[in-house]
């Protein structure tokens, strides 16, 4: 989504922090939101816009940390570089393995925030666009009828009997009653074989990446 | 002292009535006694009077007789000179005067006619003397009754002149009739008395005398007829001390050595009692007496009453006495006397025995009572076995013994069981020797004595060989406290030594004697230990205290000077860009700017070689009880809260043992609870309570404070160094605890409390298996 200005969302509970890296970004042309806390975050992001989280790992209540944990087992476009104060090589270890960008100790030069930023936008714009395309394919899988979604679900286990014939006597239904199933299927999941909608659904499943790249 | 009372009822029903008895008898004795000697002297006084009476009328006719005759002879007779009308005159008086023995004249020429009674021939004799000159001649003449001669003869050898006679004399002397002392008569040897009455011829001439003898043998007759009592006697004693009339006449008479008959007197009289009643009071001058006079004499040892009268008259000086023995009137009596106190005696011994009987029967009850009430205070008896026959009274008293026996029993059981039974050791210690009397089981297991074994021991043996005896009382002490609360190390059996705690209290009788001691002993050994380690973890807590305090600080400071450090790189380097957008800026500027982002990572630098300072301290984590830990905690900050009014609510689950720096842990608890104590004594209204939980979560243990003071103001950052709401102290103590906390691989974090107060929860990891 290269119409829209790059975001970057700040959450730190210090407000010198968050006026000085507020004034710092929106001078390079990002867009900035930050926050005082965890919560307040979660309160304004509707967890669509791929963003970069700029996050402070000690704050009260809700930590940097387990911000990330959270976030992570939503399915949203956000990319997190940790800045901390007092930072240490375990914590640092935790955030990296949590999928972080990086860890930046306090104080930390700008040029190198910005770098990491710009990563972390373009792991998050690649999240986005997995996303989307995630998201394109199951509304033409929503389209299926239950009977046309048994239909895909005992062709995709049993690759070796996907004969109509066959198919109709496990369903107890005629031969040409499938063959009509079928039709619609490839209609509305706008593949054209067997092979293709077997990727199509590799595809949903490995989070929107062009399945066999 | 406390009469038996049986002994009471025995004397009053029959020792009260054998006094009655005694006393009845005792008084009617004396009564009887003092009516019985009235009676004897009034009987003798009647018998004294009597006997005058008598005497009298037996003199008093004489002396009529005698002067008749002497006036008839004055007048007729004598004048005649013709002594047979004379002797015709005489016989007549001596007819008409029984009591006379004869009658009699006596002329101042010497004749005499004397007419007598006479034993024969015949029953009258008369003798006339005739005197003229020198011749005289006596005739004697003998009649009957009618007067007739029955002998005569003459009597030539008589010599008698009456003018020589002791009556002629005195009647002739005296001009008047006049009575003789009595004599012996001469004729008839009888004692008598003379009456002589002088016949005038004519004024101061004297013719002759007439004489009339009269025996008074008659009044000893009378006498000897008279009884007085069984061997009384009554006499009559003439003033000149004769006895003139007696009973036995024959005692009456003496004869002298010239042949003449005479009266005996009283001094030599036969009669030896007279004698000794007599005698002595007439020899003295005491008799004759004005009066009646009772005495007593006694004489051959017995007891004699006597009656002495006064003189019949005058003219005849006679007294008149008589005695008798006192036990003649007496015997009677004194025999019905002494059958009488038989009687009562036997009366008294019957009614006594019957008293007694009585006694028994009234007492055998109460006796049955009370050797029953001695059998069940012995305990020998049922208490609810029946009682024999008794009163109503008895049988309530018995009731309510009863009942207290049945309430004391009770109590005694149930204090039997509660020293047999209770949690605590207890023993019953004798005041005295100090000696075991009971001990429980309880005792005997802390001791590890067995109660054999205790009870011939003193309490003082348990006492540890390395400190002094615990005595549980001082002799010396008078005022020995009665209530003892100690706590001494013992020496076990098995010798161990152990710590008890030891609650002994005296009991006293109603008296205030000392009976024995009531001692409960607790084993605190547990408790002395857990103490102790209190003490330790307390002071480990406050040198570690004062250890992290500094690194602490440090740490906070590098925190702290961290954000403005970033703050002021961001600024520099936002500053440089902007610069390097600029057209022709001053490349000192942009230099400048650079030198202060640089300035700021050198800062960084420093704060992060500082940070070092704060080591994890992996090294000392140990595997612990957690909820040991809690509870000793709450027991450091208890005078704390106690100060503060604040209750402490301590609850565990079923906590997994924990891997953590014991100490550290402890510290975050004990600067917890310090803060939430110090929160409620700030809760003027409601209720101040600090609740401390612990539970298992997620392989970990999850540790909440919760207090229900005002709660944490929204405003204030907690966990941030250097900030507090405390007046005093540097705000570290959150931030501290956080940091530990951390460093032992927890979390802490704080939520506000509902309906207020404040809430901090921090996470333990769990040891792994």
């Amino acid at each position: 989504m290269t119409d829209r200005t790059p975001m970057v969302f700040i959450v730190d509970d210090d407000q010198d922090i968050r006026t000085s890296l507020t004034r710092a970004l929106g001078q390079r042309g990002f867009e900035v939101a930050a926050y005082a806390s965890a919560k307040a975050f979660l309160a304004a992001y509707d967890g669509t816009r791929a963003a970069c989280l700029v996050l402070d790992y000690g704050m009260p209540e809700m930590t940097g940390l387990e911000l990330q944990a959270l976030l992570n087992r939503q399915d949203n476009p956000l990319a997190v570089v940790f800045v901390t104060g007092h930072g240490g090589v375990p914590e640092s270890v935790q955030a990296m393995k949590a999928g972080a960008v990086d860890f930046l100790e306090k104080p930390f030069r700008q040029s190198v925030l910005i770098e990491r930023i710009e990563t972390a936008l373009e792991l998050a714009e690649a999240k986005r666009a997995a996303r989307a395309t995630r998201q394109g394919i199951q509304a033409r899988f929503d389209r299926l009828t239950a009977r046309e979604e048994e239909i895909v679900a005992r062709m995709l286990d049993n690759p070796a009997e996907v004969s109509s014939k066959e198919i109709g006597n496990f369903l107890g239904i005629s031969p040409r009653t499938v063959d009509h199933h079928r039709a619609r299927i490839l209609e509305k999941l706008e593949v054209r074989s067997l092979v293709e909608l077997v990727d199509l659904v590799a595809r949903l499943k490995n989070g929107g990446g062009q399945a066999g790249l | 002292m406390r009469n038996s009372l049986g002994a009471m009822l025995a004397f009053g029903l029959a020792g009260l009535q054998f006094v009655a008895v005694l006393a009845v008898v005792f008084s009617s004795y004396v009564t009887s006694e003092r009516a019985l000697l009235d009676h004897a002297r009034e009987l003798l006084s009647d018998i004294g009077s009597n006997t005058i009476e008598h005497s009298r009328g037996f003199l008093g006719p004489a002396r009529g007789a005698a002067e008749l005759s002497a006036r008839l002879a004055q007048d007729r007779v004598i004048a005649s000179d013709i002594p047979e009308l004379l002797e015709q005159l005489l016989f007549q008086q001596l007819q008409l005067a029984p009591q006379f023995s004869g009658v009699y004249h006596g002329s101042e020429d010497g004749d005499f006619v004397y007419v007598m009674r006479s034993d024969g021939p015949g029953p009258f004799r008369t003798k006339i003397i005739r005197v003229d000159g020198d011749t005289r001649s006596t005739e004697l003449i003998w009649r009957d009754n009618e007067f007739n001669v029955i002998a005569r003869r003459m009597d030539p050898t008589d010599t008698y002149d009456p003018r020589t006679r002791p009556w002629y004399i005195r009647a002739r002397a005296e001009l008047a009739t006049i009575w003789t002392d009595p004599y012996i008569f001469f004729s008839s040897q009888q004692p008598g008395i003379t009456l002589a009455s002088p016949v005038m011829d004519g004024p101061g001439r004297i013719r002759g005398i007439v004489g009339v003898d009269i025996e008074i043998s008659d009044i000893s007759d009378f006498l000897a007829r008279l009884r007085i009592g069984a061997t009384g006697r009554a006499l009559i004693i003439h003033s000149n001390g004769d006895v003139i009339a007696h009973p036995n006449k024959d005692l009456l008479k003496t004869e002298d050595a010239d042949g003449t008959l005479r009266f005996v007197d009283i001094e030599h009289f036969e009669d030896p009692i007279a004698r000794a009643a007599f005698a002595q009071p007439i020899a003295n001058g005491v008799v004759p007496v004005a009066r009646e006079t009772l005495s007593q004499f006694n004489y051959g040892g017995e007891t004699y009453v006597s009656v002495v009268m006064p003189p019949i008259s005058e003219t005849l000086p006679w007294t008149i006495a008589a005695y008798a023995l006192e036990s003649d009137f007496t015997e009677v009596i004194k025999q019905n006397r002494r059958t009488n106190i038989w009687i009562a005696a036997l009366v008294a011994a019957i009614t006594g025995l019957c008293g007694l009987a009585l006694a028994n029967y009234i007492y055998k009850p109460v006796r049955a009572f009370a050797v029953r009430s001695a059998l069940i205070s012995q305990g020998e008896l049922d208490p609810s076995e029946p009682l024999p026959k008794t009163y109503e009274e008895l049988e309530n008293a018995n009731r309510t013994l009863m009942q207290q026996i049945a309430a004391r029993r009770e109590t005694e059981i149930e204090y039997g069981r509660t020293f047999a039974l209770s949690s605590r050791g207890m023993a019953q210690i004798d005041a005295k020797t100090g000696r075991f009397l009971r001990v429980n089981d309880r005792f005997s297991e802390i001791t590890g004595y067995p109660a054999e074994e205790l009870e011939g021991m003193v309490f003082a043996d348990l006492s540890h060989p390395a400190d002094p005896p615990f005595l549980l009382f001082d002799r010396e002490r008078r005022d020995a406290p009665r209530e003892i609360n100690h706590e001494m190390r013992c020496l076990r059996r098995g010798g161990e030594t152990i710590w008890i705690a030891v609650n002994a209290i005296q009991i006293f009788n109603q008296e205030g004697k000392p009976l024995h001691f009531v001692l409960t002993m607790d084993d605190i050994t547990q408790a002395k230990q857990t103490e102790a380690q209190i003490a330790e973890l307390s002071k480990d807590l406050s040198n570690l205290s004062r250890d992290n305090t500094m690194g602490q600080v440090a740490a906070g400071l590098a925190h702290e000077l961290n954000q403005p450090l970033t703050a002021i790189a961001q600024n520099a380097d936002s500053a440089l860009f902007a610069v390097d957008q600029m057209t022709g800026a001053d490349p000192a500027l942009r230099e400048t700017l650079e030198e202060i982002a640089e300035q700021s990572m050198r800062a960084g630098d420093i704060i992060k070689a500082l940070r070092g300072f704060i080591r994890r301290d992996d090294g000392n984590r140990t595997d612990f009880d957690l909820g040991e830990l809690v509870q000793q905690t709450l027991r450091l900050v208890t005078a704390e809260a106690r100060a503060a009014g604040a209750s402490m609510v301590c609850e565990l689950g079923d906590l997994p043992p924990v891997n953590a720096n014991r100490l550290q842990i402890a510290q975050v608890l004990v600067n917890l609870l310090r803060n939430a104590i110090e929160a409620v004594a700030e809760n003027d209204r409601g209720e101040r309570r600090v609740t401390v939980r612990a539970c298992r979560q997620d392989g970990q243990v999850l540790v909440t404070v919760e207090d229900t003071g005002p709660g944490v103001d929204p405003k204030i950052s907690l966990f941030t160094d250097f900030e507090t709401t405390k007046s005093s102290g540097m705000g570290l103590g959150l931030s501290i605890c956080k940091s530990i906390v951390q460093a032992n691989d927890g979390r802490l974090w704080h939520e506000g409390a509902e309906p207020h107060g404040a809430c901090f929860r921090f996470t333990v990891n769990a040891a792994t298996a």
